[in-house]
């Protein structure tokens, strides 16, 4: 037990002391903020100013309703003039989708409307001059409005970039609602009705409580927490890894299996390396609730309420994925020379781990189906479904509990098994080794 | 010396990985007090040996003693082991690096720095005590991984090829704590594929060759048996007398000397007598033992 106890404080401090945690540490926020907002704001962003459009209105109705929509469409028409939100809203880990979407349309461009009038000439002259315009980047597309649009005719988009949905989808919506405002309008009724009817509505989802709910915040939350699981799991995997091709490579491996069974050595480099990672989470953790203190404290960011005990079972769920998934790299670490080799041959089970990701957005819409119970009670995908479903629709206290002794059992036979094939495999070197190898190590030891 | 009990016995122990047999029934004893080469070429089965005292592979027969006791983990706190290829953890400092295998050992505290300070200001490290262990040289990580395998004080400590890669000045400080170590009755295996040095330092020999013991015994017993009537000499004047068959079997150049080999039975002072009679001028004359490589040449060469 001493001896243990002295392989945990070992991997431990001289673990905590190095650049790299520090690092890691002050980077994780940032990172992980990085990671959530950014890939939103590049795909709302579009680059290279205001899209040119022109149009061919063979109604000879619809141009300025197009153009209005197409121009003021993304907001509010009319009355509901609200103040305009600041130019960089805030957007943070746990911004609601409707944030991300605002800031998508700050920075999205707007379009530029021209009309083109057919005059005299055929409607394929005209097409074929505004091919070439968009040939010479002159303009970005162009629409056709047919003249049979407002009974049953499809109009046309040509665009350039065909690939962009978010022009696609903003044209297809002005032409649907400048068309469904005509045919009002040409059925009777007054313009001014016409633009109350299309109001939209504002859907206001409660809680247990009858509070206001973020649904999706809450979805956001889920996720967030799920790819947090996964990158920790990953990240403190490979230090494992690397911690015991270190020791096999410098042979430091035969001074320690001298002096202790192999059990105790891979438990106490386990459980180190784990309090390295919960010490960082406990300064995540303190500096999340000194934030939302601040935060609370008046400012305009909105966190998402997040129940204490969540947290407790993060850090278990985190636990039981870190000791499952780190004992494989252990053994994994055992078997071979370099860490290349190792990253290799831990991608099977690794996989499972990116399916228990994959799982993990079925069952935010479905916490309590029967597969969200199997998924959350195999330990390979649980630490991530689990959690998932705790964060989304908290499941009986007995489904994880459950799910926590299944979890944190199989890591432990895992471990025993683990040290056999581990004592064995450290002592060889110079080539990996192969699996039918390593089953007779673990019937021999 | 005879009397005493062994530190450590070896029962017919062998081990196989696969088809190839590393050790094959191999006996001996160790006593306290000596220092006990294990010698021979390199893949003969030591480093297995050694394993298997140190209790990281188990014999797949026969068993292993240690101080009167079948071997178990706790044992293992009784051996320091300082194995042939080196590891330390390259980035701890050497105090921490040495506190760590002191602890492994169960030596810990005040206890422990104390044994610490002693031996690095012993071998002359005590500078480097703040010092990361990838800024020392080869021969000074050597000198603190020597000093993990005896922190503990073991009963018996084993070293595998202790010498390779020191220079000279630190060769002579190991081999003077070596025997220094044997002088307060700690027993000492000495495992090398250097003949030179075990002759130098050895009390007690084993040779083993392709997993098999080839002799062991007392070295200067098994000099002695092996004493093949020799003759160094260095002279100036006639050799006319060497050609005489019933007194000189052969002669070979070994270096400045003229190495004679003596006929079975024949006497050296009588050649001594007979080359001052002829009025030689002699520089050197001296008996020649065999050497350990000499030795373990016509062992191999007898069993094949």
């Amino acid at each position: 037990m001493k001896k243990l106890f002295a392989v945990v404080k070992r991997e431990y401090v001289q673990r905590v002391r190095t650049k790299f945690f520090v690092i890691a540490t002050i980077l994780g926020p940032v990172l992980m903020g990085a990671f959530t907002v950014v890939p939103a704001l590049m795909f709302g962003m579009k680059s290279g100013g205001p899209t040119r459009v022109v149009i061919i209105d063979q109604t000879g109705k619809l141009y300025a309703r197009v153009a209005r929509e197409l121009q003021t469409g993304r907001e509010r028409p009319s009355k509901r003039e609200t103040p305009r939100p600041p130019l960089q809203p805030a957007v943070g880990p746990g911004a609601s989708r409707e944030q991300i979407k605002q800031a998508g349309r700050m920075t999205e461009a707007s379009f530029v409307i021209e009309e083109a009038h057919l005059g005299d000439r055929s409607l394929e002259e005209v097409k074929k001059d505004l091919e070439s315009r968009i040939q010479r980047h002159d303009i970005d597309g162009y629409v056709i409005l047919p003249p049979d649009l407002l009974k049953d005719g499809r109009p046309e988009f040509r665009a350039r970039n065909a690939a962009d949905v978010f022009t696609r989808e903003n044209v297809e919506n002005a032409i649907g609602k400048a068309v469904r405002s005509q045919r009002l309008v040409d059925a009777g009724i007054k313009e001014e009705a016409v633009q109350q009817a299309s109001e939209p509505v504002d859907l206001k989802s409660v809680g247990e409580t009858g509070q206001e709910s973020k649904g999706e915040a809450g979805f956001f939350l889920a996720l967030g927490m799920g790819i947090w699981i996964y990158m920790s799991v990953l990240l403190y995997g490979q230090v494992v890894l690397g911690a015991v091709i270190e020791e096999k490579e410098t042979r430091i491996a035969e001074i320690l299996f001298s002096s202790m069974r192999s059990f105790p050595l891979m438990m106490g480099k386990l459980i180190g390396v784990s309090l390295v990672a919960l010490t960082q989470m406990g300064i995540w953790g303190a500096a999340f609730l000194a934030f939302s203190a601040w935060a609370a404290g008046g400012s305009s960011i909105n966190l998402p309420h997040v129940a204490p005990i969540v947290f407790v079972y993060l850090g278990m769920f985190f636990l039981m994925g870190y000791f499952i998934y780190s004992t494989v790299y252990a053994v994994v670490g055992s078997m071979v020379t370099t860490t290349q080799e190792g990253g290799q041959l831990a991608m099977p089970v690794v996989l499972m781990l990116v399916a228990g990701f994959f799982l993990s957005f079925n069952i935010i819409r479905n916490p309590n189906s029967t597969l969200a119970f199997w998924a959350s009670m195999f330990p390979f995908f649980a630490p991530i479904t689990m959690l998932v479903r705790i964060v989304t629709e908290t499941p009986p206290l007995w489904q994880i509990l459950l799910s926590l002794v299944i979890g944190f059992a199989t890591a432990i036979g895992l471990i025993w098994l683990a040290s056999r094939i581990y004592r064995v495999g450290m002592l060889m070197t110079g080539k990996k080794a192969t699996i039918p190898e390593v089953m007779r190590w673990i019937r021999q030891s | 010396m005879d009397e005493s009990k062994p530190t450590l016995v070896l029962n017919h122990i062998s081990k196989t990985f696969g088809d190839f047999t590393a050790v094959s029934d191999l006996s001996l004893q160790v006593k306290p007090g000596r220092v006990f080469g294990l010698i021979g070429p390199n893949g003969a089965g030591k480093t297995t040996t050694i394993r298997m005292i140190v209790n990281i592979m188990v014999p797949d027969t026969g068993s292993i003693e240690l101080l009167g006791q079948r071997m178990t983990n706790a044992l293992q706190d009784r051996i320091g082991y300082l194995p042939e290829e080196r590891g330390l953890y390259k980035k701890m400092k050497v105090g921490e690096q040495l506190r760590f295998f002191a602890e492994l050992k169960d030596v810990t505290g005040k206890e422990a720095d104390a044994r610490i300070d002693k031996w690095l200001a012993k071998l002359q490290l005590s500078d480097w005590k703040e010092k990361r262990t990838k800024e020392l040289s080869k021969g000074m990580q050597q000198k603190v991984q020597f000093i993990t395998s005896v922190i503990h004080d073991p009963d018996l400590l084993i070293l595998d090829e202790p010498f390779s890669g020191l220079d000279p000045v630190n060769v002579d400080i190991m081999k003077d704590t070596i025997l220094e170590l044997r002088n307060t009755n700690k027993t000492i295996i000495l495992s090398t594929h250097q003949m030179e040095i075990a002759e130098k330092l050895c009390d007690d020999v084993c040779m083993i060759n392709r997993s098999h013991k080839v002799l062991d015994g007392k070295l200067r017993e098994i000099r002695r048996s092996f004493s093949r009537n020799a003759v160094a000499l260095q002279f100036e004047g006639d050799d006319g007398l060497l050609n005489d068959p019933e007194l000189v079997a052969s002669m070979r150049r070994v270096g400045e000397d003229l190495e004679v080999l003596l006929v079975p039975g024949g006497n050296p002072q009588t050649l001594l007598k007979r080359l001052v009679e002829s009025g030689v001028v002699i520089s050197k004359f001296e008996l020649v033992e065999p050497t350990l490589h000499d030795i373990f040449i016509e062992k191999v060469r007898e069993v094949a």
